[in-house]
């Protein structure tokens, strides 16, 4: 009896534990699936979340609709540039674009009551005018439905093209250059704060130096971005008050006098979208422009004092046409590299010595970082993509290709006459070869000689870059012979051959240097594949018609490509079997 | 332990206890260098290849397999699915579709320093070399310990022969004894794949890596997977992109069963020693109990008759 009641028990037991069991299999909880986040065309909408404040939101975002705002004010008979104090802080006869006014303290509950109170009690006050009124009731404001909607606005580029149209218009306002009115400098030494923000002729240079502030800077700026930041002067802040402020007091003044009915169009934008476009002007667009003058030479002679190499006459007018700013290679200041860049270098200059400032192949601003990555364009990379850069370990650099820069010529030219084939010699250099060298399975590839290197040169031509650097046709040689020992050769002017240096069998000691086949292979598809050639190409090559892209399988060529079997046929025989000792 | 290292540890665990007294040690002190010699190698550069297939047609002639159809026009259709090695087929080059592009990659036998199918084969037909081949001969029996025990499912078995055997690549060690690379080697036409000492593969490899910056993944595939292999890959993508193990760990195979088989004479030895134990202890108990009850009783009668 007593057992039939323990049998029972323990059964009982199980089946709870089994009921348990299935539930807890059955409520795991699904694994959410991200959520695509709508992205809506911005439309001067807002969207108030404050994440860094609040963390994650008990109530969905609020998308504020600004112009509606606006546009009711309007309606009303105010005009625009009237409106903006009913929301935003009037200090020393300029808006700031904060709101709510009233934030207290930067805390949860601070800024949810500010937001509350401010935009509730309009809201209340106007429907009790018997105005038209916006919501009061959460939901109204909270909409679950634009929830996890996106408001993000393209960064605006004030581009030269801008630049230039503010210069001349405001030399047509007020009769001459007045650039104080954007541009100042902050004097971080001077120790009453409302002296410190000054302008002096000269120094102008772009917001993003002092008002971008989460880059590293170095020691100078970095004291004056801590300003920047304390003050909350962030690169949007910084330009929104800057630009839309003065935009508003130019609506003002034009609408007060009457002149137009679309006021904007000679004040400048207050709407977001109209500045911030999401449109950007090319290299190209913007090549016509003037660039803002303030005083850079057209064509500097870098010479650094004590330096090893001779001076460099670097054509500037070139180069500020062909970017679309300044702080490509002004990184931190608009002063000259050498300012912050000395022999040895400097604190300034992070402790990077002039020679790497002009020379670091992996920088953004440097010279050769910058001319390194036009070589990785598809017109260069043919043979580019082969030669090591200059700064990097390579197996013996060309020390000549130095003095194309360092020529000590204070007016160096600023391009060369172009290269042309007329002058090769045409006994040696041949128009048609046929690489037969390694013929077997194959017919000997035909290699069209003379119009590779007409192509080449034509690129070469082309190209100012190009043009500049590549001194004489020779270096266009070398993309293919590379590697010539031009001093010990005792035929000077005819480049080695592929089969001079590159034997037919492997080298097992020297892996480095591939042999014939691997040569002729790599350097033809490399150089393709490069150029994003369709023919002849690793991957780009019609799939089917590869090989024959190069050489046609002969007919009644050798049926075996290798020389030797691994081993006898019948295992039994294996030289190793059971007679090698282990 | 999730199935992955079950299988892992058990693979070479089993087999290895299978094969009892014919354990060898399959672990040599150092890597790469055996008595003064050094292994031999073949670095393949996935940059350079290009898919051509005459690796496989090459490997089929110098060891009597069926000639592959390497015109271009069958490559269309054989890159269209992954191929796995076989006994026709000691090296395969498959098509992986990758964040640079198409990479062509030729897939054979590793060679590991410390072949986790030497350690598990019973017959020694599975052999390490002192040059770092792995070869395989005809005292195999078939049983498949090695495919199992394999972390590249690379030695495959013959179905259709009596005397089944495993057969894979064996970096034409035939060859090489002739002073001769492997064929797969000879008929490539761009030296995607380099044969050569382990070392100098090596040095050979980190030399591309450094004199092409951004190039390839800084990282030599086989230097130091499984306890190193001979046979390595350079690569532009990672690894896994192109169908390469990347979870497989450093440690070579041989020695995640070393603790299991070490473990065995003791278990084997003491274990019955410890249940003869057990069945005195529990014996004598018994016989102490019996006695108390008697020795009871007999007190018992004693007091009765008082």
């Amino acid at each position: 009896m007593n057992r039939k009641l323990l049998y029972f028990a323990v059964g009982v037991c199980y089946l709870i534990l089994i009921i348990y069991g299935l539930y807890a299999v059955y409520t795991v909880e699904a694994t959410l699936r991200a959520k695509e986040v709508p992205a809506i065309k911005p439309e001067n909408k807002i969207a108030i979340a404050h994440t860094e404040i609040f963390g994650k939101l008990e109530r969905p975002q609020v998308i504020f609709d600004h112009k509606k705002h606006t546009e009711a004010f309007v309606k009303e008979g105010k005009k625009e540039w009237d409106t903006c104090d009913t929301c935003h802080t009037v200090e020393q006869d300029s808006l700031i674009f904060d709101f709510p006014k009233k934030v207290v303290k930067k805390d949860k509950t601070s800024v949810m009551n500010a937001y509350h109170d401010e935009c509730i009690e309009c809201h209340k006050k106007r429907s009790s005018e018997n105005k038209k009124s916006g919501p009061v009731v959460c939901a109204d404001c909270h909409k679950e439905k634009e929830k996890s909607i996106e408001v993000k606005y393209p960064v605006f580029e004030f581009d030269f093209y801008v630049h230039d149209k503010h210069v001349k218009k405001l030399k047509e306002k007020l009769g001459k250059d007045d650039c104080s009115l954007c541009h100042h400098t902050y004097d971080i030494h001077e120790e009453d704060e409302e002296l410190a923000l000054v302008y002096e002729k000269g120094t102008e240079e772009s917001c993003y130096y002092c008002h971008e502030l989460d880059r590293k800077r170095g020691p100078e700026l970095a004291a004056i971005a801590r300003v920047a930041a304390k003050k909350g002067l962030s690169l949007k802040t910084a330009s929104h008050l800057q630009c839309l402020n003065c935009h508003l007091e130019y609506q003002k003044e034009a609408g007060k006098a009457g002149r137009l009915k679309e006021d904007e169009k000679e004040a400048g934008p207050t709407e977001c979208v109209k500045c911030h476009t999401g449109k950007y002007r090319t290299v190209a667009e913007l090549e016509k422009i003037p660039r803002p003058d303030r005083d850079q030479p057209e064509r500097p002679y870098i010479n650094i004092k004590d330096a090893k190499l001779k001076g460099v006459t670097f054509d500037h007018d070139y180069h500020q046409k062909t970017h679309k700013n300044c702080r490509v290679c002004h990184h931190e200041t608009l002063k000259a590299c050498k300012d912050c860049h000395s022999l040895v270098g400097k604190p300034e200059g992070n402790g990077v010595n002039v020679a790497r400032a002009y020379h670091d192949v992996f920088s953004e601003h440097s010279c050769e970082g910058c001319h390194n990555k036009k070589k990785s364009e598809k017109g260069c990379f043919g043979c580019h993509y082969n030669i090591a850069p200059m700064d990097v370990e390579t197996m013996g650099p060309k020390k000549e290709s130095c003095k194309i820069c360092h020529s000590g010529e204070i007016k160096g030219p600023l391009s060369r006459p172009p290269l042309s084939v007329a002058q090769l010699d045409p006994e040696k250099v041949k128009k048609e070869i046929k690489i037969k060298v390694l013929e077997r399975q194959y017919e000997p590839a035909e290699f069209p000689h003379l119009n590779i290197i007409k192509k080449l040169v034509d690129i070469s031509n082309k190209n100012k870059l190009a043009n500049y650097f590549h001194k004489d046709i020779q270096t266009i040689c070398e993309g293919c012979h590379h590697q010539s020992p031009a001093e010990a050769e005792v035929q000077k002017d005819s480049p080695p051959y592929c089969r001079n240096c590159h034997a037919v069998a492997p080298d097992l000691q020297n892996l480095q240097k591939i042999r014939l086949l691997t040569a002729y292979h790599n350097q033809c598809m490399g150089c393709h594949d490069a150029m994003q050639l369709e023919k002849g190409s690793k991957l780009r090559s019609k799939e089917g018609n590869r090989c024959a892209d190069c050489h046609k399988v002969k007919e009644k060529g050798p049926e075996s490509i290798t020389s030797v079997k691994n081993f006898p046929k019948d295992p039994w025989k294996y030289p190793w079997y059971g007679g090698m000792e282990r | 332990m999730n199935r992955r290292t079950f299988l892992k540890v058990m693979g070479s665990a089993i087999t290895g206890a299978a094969a009892g007294s014919l354990i060898r040690p399959g672990v040599s002190g150092a890597q790469g260098v055996f008595d003064d010699k050094e292994f031999f190698g073949i670095l393949i550069d996935t940059t350079r290849c290009i898919g051509c297939r005459r690796c496989e047609k090459g490997c089929a002639e110098v060891n009597y397999l069926p000639i592959p159809d390497i015109s271009e026009k069958a490559n269309q259709d054989i890159f269209t699915k992954k191929r796995k090695t076989s006994v026709t087929e000691y090296t395969v080059t498959n098509l992986y579709e990758t964040e640079k592009g198409k990479v062509y990659v030729p897939w054979r036998c590793m060679h590991c320093n410390q072949p986790a199918c030497h350690s598990a084969c019973i017959v020694y037909a599975l052999e390490k070399r002192e040059t770092g081949h792995v070869t395989w001969d005809k005292r195999c029996i078939g049983c498949r310990l090695c495919m199992m025990s394999c972390p590249y499912n690379i030695p495959q078995h013959v179905f259709d022969e009596p005397s089944a055997t495993i057969q894979k690549c064996n970096l034409c060690y035939g060859r090489f004894l002739q002073g001769i690379v492997p064929g797969c080697v000879e008929s490539c036409p761009t030296e995607a794949l380099m044969f050569g000492t382990r070392r100098k593969l090596l040095e050979e490899g980190k030399r591309r890596i450094a004199q092409n910056p951004g190039k390839y993944v800084n990282h030599i595939y086989g230097e130091l997977e499984v306890g190193g292999t001979s046979t390595m890959y350079l690569s532009a993508v990672p690894f896994e992109q192109i169908g390469l193990r990347t979870d497989l760990g450093l440690k070579h195979y041989p020695e995640y069963s070393q603790v299991y088989l070490s473990a065995i004479p003791f278990i084997a030895g003491i274990t019955p020693i410890a249940m003869l134990g057990i069945a005195h202890v529990i014996r004598m108990a018994k016989k102490d109990a019996k006695k108390e009850e008697h020795h009871e009783e007999e007190h018992h009668e004693d007091k009765i008759g008082h």
